[in-house]
């Protein structure tokens, strides 16, 4: 058992937290005006080196783990959400195209988006897919958090596959991670890649919801930690607004959910990356993420009153953000089944460090 | 258990063993009967020699763990038993800590060493809390008087735990009401002391296994020697004053929080086990609810684990101890909820477990800084709410 971060983990935080600071942050709503980040950004970012820093290095990553990678997710995302995503051209298909075709698979695309500064990998959760598809797969997903895809990767309950062609991306409005882009993607093509392992599946999801879960814990701590602020320097009745215990207390609960789902996530990233089984963690950690979203976004607006309704703030973005983040990644009734999944049969609960 | 120390485990498997063969019968038979085990219970024989045969773990090579996690652990095993027999146990029991930080050398030896030592069952109490002032201390009117022999204690105690059956109960009063909580200091009262009249043993919704009792002081003297603390604390050495009374008791808020989800262990399984009998586990809706369960569950127990690894490396814990304290206490609260619901009928029908359960926990957002106090100084740190 420890709760300490080591000392690289906490040099890249920082480091991570003074980009997202300081390039993210203050164009928040040019990005999302934009609906998408500058090329320029993009490069900034490749040369830090966060790329892929939870792959191993032969891979051209960093070989730091999952918890690494979920870390850089929190603080990018307590700047920009929608940025964060927007920064990772593979995103979680990394995680799909490692389980299901492997390191040299994960390789080439890796190698293809060094290669091609403007390629996108997009990720759909397809439930349909409950076989290795023979021929072709077709379907369509409403929205998906990016305005371009090259490649499309599909997971299902248990098989995935992969499109090098055959779908089209449609734009669509969108109603949060605008910095990200918003598409329609209907498919109708035939797999480059098409796989049938439902281990492999639940693997790969454990890390999604992770990756989407650790994004959301980003938003909720900034939206936590800013309305705190605003209640501080706002003054109702001759005091803050923070000194009145009914905010107090309120703004305590949020901190002690954002605490609560940071705990979750960490362990369960502790356990998949000692190679044990996370996936029910992992679904545990999404569901709490998703109800950390649901508690801390609207009442982070409702601290700063009217002023958090308007867009001069970002906890209205914070409220969109994290509550769209959670349709992701197969949304909470499928994280609901995995987190229940094995309770019929699994032991009593072991309260393990 | 994996991730701690062999040694640890070994102890949580004893605890196991006679938490099972014993603490839950014995909880239970105190709770059917709606009255503690009496003080002379073989019960409470057979713990003293189990507690000799295996006494707690000392922090060694073989135990990595420090004081905080391995209490934590060790109180959540016990509290999964039953919450009340812990608390019942023998022994110098929740002035400990103050006794230890703050009494002089003669007092530490004349008032903890014959527990050690205790071939029978003894205890000890802390007696804090008034009728009119739970949470709010400014508002204690216990008061002391220095006298020629000593000090003369006038007051009214309530909710204390085991002060019945105790040997001596560290009584809070005020000597200097001019300073107001300031002013406030501890003092040994002994069993049979003249003026210590009006005992009474509550009737209990939950915990029923322990004795919370209420007495009135009434001109009950003590000799000076009895002055926690002493009348001249040596230089640099702790006084015995209220604000150090309050530090040391914030130490066993993460023994509280352990406790809390050890109860909220036992709910969870308890339920699970019935959703699994009765066929109930095949519904969504009440795997869904107990995935929420457990998900909570873990959620708190990391919560107190963290604060307690904190205490153990002096890195500064208020925040994370309070927090675990209202967590897990509410948790434990919710899950016992819960588990009545999937339980259903049964569940009201008196011999249910979870519905024991859900009496028990409510205390534990109640005892030693209720959820709101524990607010209070969570918002302090966040905040800088005043006081």
């Amino acid at each position: 058992m420890n709760f300490a971060c080591n000392e690289t983990d906490d040099i890249l935080s920082e480091t991570i937290a003074r980009f997202a600071a300081e390039e993210l942050r203050p164009r928040l709503r040019e990005f999302e005006a934009a609906g998408s980040v500058s090329q320029d950004l993009h490069t900034r970012f490749e040369a830090l080196g966060f790329v892929a820093v939870d792959l191993p290095e032969d891979l051209g990553g960093a070989g730091l783990g999952l918890t690494t990678r979920l870390q850089i997710n929190r603080r990018l995302a307590e700047a920009d959400a929608g940025a964060a995503l927007a920064l990772d051209r593979l995103g979680p298909a990394a995680y799909v195209i490692e389980a299901f075709g492997g390191r040299d698979l994960l390789k080439r695309y890796l190698d293809l988006l060094a290669k091609r500064p403007e390629m996108r990998v997009a990720l759909v959760i397809d439930p349909d897919v409950i076989s290795a598809p023979k021929s072709s797969v077709r379907g369509e997903a409403a929205w998906i958090a990016s305005g371009c895809a090259d490649v499309l990767v599909g997971l299902g309950r248990a098989g995935a596959w992969l499109l090098e062609s055959g779908f089209v991306i449609e734009a669509v409005r969108g109603a949060a991670l605008h910095a990200a882009g918003s598409s329609r993607v209907r498919y109708d093509g035939r797999p480059a890649h098409a796989w049938h392992d439902p281990s492999s599946v639940a693997r790969a999801l454990a890390k999604i919801r992770l990756y989407y879960a650790a994004l959301i814990w980003g938003v909720v701590a900034d939206a936590a930690g800013f309305s705190r602020r605003y209640a501080l320097d706002r003054v109702a009745f001759g005091k803050p607004i923070a000194h009145h215990q009914a905010l107090a207390f309120l703004i305590v609960d949020m901190h002690i959910v954002v605490e609560r789902l940071g705990l979750l996530i960490e362990d369960a990233a502790r356990r998949i990356d000692a190679g044990e089984d996370g996936a029910a963690d992992a679904a545990s950690a999404f569901i709490d993420a998703i109800e950390a979203s649901r508690f801390v976004g609207p009442n982070a607006v409702q601290i700063l009153g009217g002023h958090g309704f308007m867009r001069d703030y970002p906890v209205e973005k914070a409220m969109r953000d994290c509550r769209a983040l959670g349709l992701l990644g197969g949304g909470l009734d499928a994280a609901q089944d995995d987190a229940g999944a094995g309770l019929a049969s699994a032991k009593s609960q072991e309260l393990a460090a | 258990m994996s991730g701690f120390s062999a040694a640890l485990c070994c102890h949580v498997e004893r605890a196991r063993e006679w938490g099972q063969a014993e603490v839950r019968p014995a909880g239970l038979e105190a709770d059917r009967n709606g009255a503690p085990l009496s003080a002379d219970h073989p019960y409470f024989a057979r713990f003293i020699a189990w507690r000799r045969a295996h006494p707690l773990p000392a922090e060694d090579d073989a135990m990595p763990e420090g004081h905080a996690v391995r209490m934590a652990v060790l109180n959540e095993e016990n509290a999964y038993w039953d919450r009340g027999m812990g608390v019942a146990a023998p022994g110098p029991g929740l002035p400990t800590p103050l006794v230890v930080a703050m009494g002089t050398p003669e007092q530490r030896e004349r008032f903890l060493a014959p527990f050690r030592t205790a071939s029978t069952p003894r205890w000890a109490a802390f007696a804090l809390t008034e009728p009119g002032g739970g949470s709010d201390t400014s508002a204690f009117r216990a008061r002391a008087i220095r006298t020629d022999r000593g000090y003369l204690l006038n007051g009214s105690k309530c909710f204390i735990g085991n002060a019945a059956r105790a040997d001596w109960v560290l009584v809070q009063a005020n000597l200097d009401p001019d300073k107001g909580r300031a002013g406030q200091r501890a003092f040994f009262v002994e069993r049979g002391t003249p003026g210590m009249t009006g005992i009474k043993i509550e009737n209990k919704m939950g915990l029923r296994a322990y004795e919370s009792v209420s007495f009135i002081l009434e001109h009950c003297e003590v000799p000076r020697e009895n002055l926690l603390g002493g009348e001249q604390p040596a230089r640099g050495s702790r006084s015995g004053a209220y604000g150090e009374t309050m530090g040391a008791l914030n130490t066993t808020r993460v023994g509280v929080a352990a406790s809390a989800v050890g109860l909220a262990r036992c709910a969870y399984d308890e339920t699970l086990s019935f959703a699994r009998r009765s066929g109930a586990i095949s519904s969504a809706r009440v795997r869904d609810r107990l995935a929420d369960m457990r998900r909570k569950l873990r959620a708190a127990w990391l919560m107190t684990l963290r604060a307690a690894w904190k205490a153990d490396r002096k890195i500064p814990n208020v925040v994370d101890a309070s927090m675990a304290k209202v967590f897990a206490a509410e948790t434990a609260h919710e899950l016992a909820t819960t588990g009545m619901d999937i339980i259903g009928l049964e569940a009201g029908a008196g011999e249910c477990l979870v519905e024991k359960l859900f009496r028990d926990a409510k205390a534990l957002n109640i005892v030693e800084g209720t959820g709101q106090i524990q607010r209070i100084i969570i918002a302090r740190n966040l905040v800088g709410l005043p006081r």
